[in-house]
């Protein structure tokens, strides 16, 4: 048993989409340090439960900082603002007793609230729908070396692949741009055998679609790479931009 | 294809890093001819008079600069119109304490710049070069007499002492992020980039902050270039 914590906590209620929410302040006591944030907001919930109250509504699938589920800003912050750390992942250790806790859902016209820090994340869906794939099947795994790919650019494809979408850098971006999110998967599948056929069309069509739901204009801010918890790095955005403007001028892409 | 491209949010931005590094070409031109005044009015006097003794010349530099700067400018606005609205319902709690300084100032050192420049064009462009305001010590001493002039009122000296750390600032995000903006981007280099781009921001900016400085010293001593 670790030690316990009293904690004041502002959460951000929203009954639905088009109503106008507003924050709530709760007291938890006897928090465990050891508790993860959402094993935190699941002990309030149990309370909330328990004397008729709505529990707050957020996020969660593997809660092991894989799957890009939850999320929120915490204290002003994505996903509490922790190096590489998904909102599962920060845990209640980081905190004082007596703190106050601000949460609040992500922002973004984009991305609209559906209901407490729940957010509709189908316009990212929308922007991997638009190039982030390759047409062609592979098949199954085959045989390790029969396509060579130089070693650089396979660490550079792994690193952006491990983006697991969960929108952060949205939220921290003060013009709410997902053009971290949308250059790691182009520079992801544009670095690989497979992916680079497709390479031109892709970059074009997905920055056209970040612009038609409505995110915002990257002005290298470089705050999502500040929050992203998978450490996706702002010079996958360079490769975008460079990609974009070899594409629309009919140049081969660079490597 | 050129509209897509202007239209999309890649397209505006890397315009306006083209167009962002031809002014920083033109500031660094303007910076060096500007460092002339401290060899005295026969140095400095010799670029502005060439470049007006080109008549025609004079006419397109200007419209070509004033063009560029335009673009600027304008996509910009339009960029940052598009930025406020992306939020939609805005943050109650949101930190932002890691945002750099030159950044988050970044539209607003764009405008006392636009402001200062209005004053500036005024002050040294429209006058003319050989008129009232360019006699010191009874002899008309070109814009160098009109620079000598201008700088003996302590307001305008902290005018474009204002002025000049707005551009400092300005550049000191900008000249980085021309950089990541037209897509180049190094594991080693960009760091460095980024460091030379504040450097170069503060250099700019205590260069040409020295010349007010400077002459608002000389008319206290007096000039001494008057044979
Ligand atoms: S780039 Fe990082 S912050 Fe953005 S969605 Fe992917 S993992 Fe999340
Ligand atoms: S719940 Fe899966 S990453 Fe947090």
């Amino acid at each position: 048993m670790g030690k316990r914590l009293d904690l004041t906590l502002r959460i951000w209620r929203q009954k639905n989409t088009n109503s106008s929410g507003e924050f709530v302040t709760y007291d938890l006591e006897n928090v465990d340090v050891n508790a993860s944030f959402l094993e935190m907001l699941d002990v309030l919930n149990e309370k909330l439960t328990l004397s008729g109250d709505e529990p707050v509504a957020f996020e969660h699938d593997c809660r092991e900082g894989i799957c890009g589920s939850c999320g929120a800003m915490v204290n002003g912050k994505a996903h509490g603002g922790e190096d590489k750390t998904t909102l599962c992942q920060l845990h209640m250790r980081h905190f004082k007793s007596g703190d106050v806790i601000v949460i609040e859902p992500f922002r973004a016209k984009a991305l609209p609230v559906v209901k407490d820090l729940v957010v509709d994340r189908s316009a990212l869906d929308r922007i991997i729908e638009s190039g982030g794939y390759i047409s062609v099947k592979t098949g199954s795994a085959p045989e390790a070396n029969q396509i060579l790919v130089k070693k650089d650019l396979a660490d550079r494809a792994m690193d952006a692949a491990s983006c697991i979408g969960c929108s952060a850098c949205v939220a921290a971006c003060p013009n709410a741009s997902a053009m971290l999110f949308t250059s790691a998967k182009v520079v992801h599948l544009g670095s690989l055998p497979q992916g680079s056929t497709e390479a031109a069309s892709r970059v074009i069509n997905m920055v056209d679609e970040m612009k038609t739901n409505g995110f915002g204009n990257c002005s290298n801010e470089y705050l999502c790479e500040a929050a992203c918890p998978k450490g996706i790095k702002v010079s996958n955005i360079a490769k975008m931009n460079q990609w974009y403007k070899q594409a629309m001028t009919n140049q081969p892409l660079s490597e | 294809m050129i509209k897509q491209y202007i239209q999309s949010q890649i397209g505006k931005k890397q315009l306006v890093a083209i167009t962002g590094l031809a002014l920083i070409l033109f500031v660094m031109f303007h910076l060096s001819a500007n460092l002339l005044l401290f060899l005295g009015p026969d140095y400095f006097n010799f670029f502005p008079e060439l470049i007006h003794s080109t008549g025609i010349g004079l006419r397109v530099i200007e419209s070509g600069l004033a063009a560029v700067f335009f673009l600027h400018i304008g996509l910009t606005v339009a960029l940052v119109r598009q930025n406020r609205k992306a939020r939609g319902q805005q943050y109650k709690s949101v930190d932002y304490s890691n945002r750099s300084i030159a950044t988050r100032l970044m539209p607003y050192t764009g405008m006392i710049l636009l402001l200062f420049l209005a004053i500036h064009i005024n002050d040294f462009v429209l006058q003319d070069h050989s008129g009232v305001k360019s006699i010191v010590g009874g002899e008309s001493l070109g814009l160098y007499g009109l620079v000598y002039n201008a700088f003996a009122n302590p307001f305008r000296v902290g005018l474009y002492v204002l002025g000049v750390f707005s551009l400092g600032f300005h550049l000191s995000h900008g000249i980085q992020s021309v950089v990541q903006t037209l897509g180049y981007s190094h594991p080693k280099y960009t760091p460095i980039i980024k460091h030379m781009s504040r450097g170069l921001g503060v250099l700019v900016a205590v260069l040409f902050a020295s010349i007010p400085f400077y002459f608002s010293y000389m008319n206290i001593v007096g000039c001494c270039y008057v044979s």
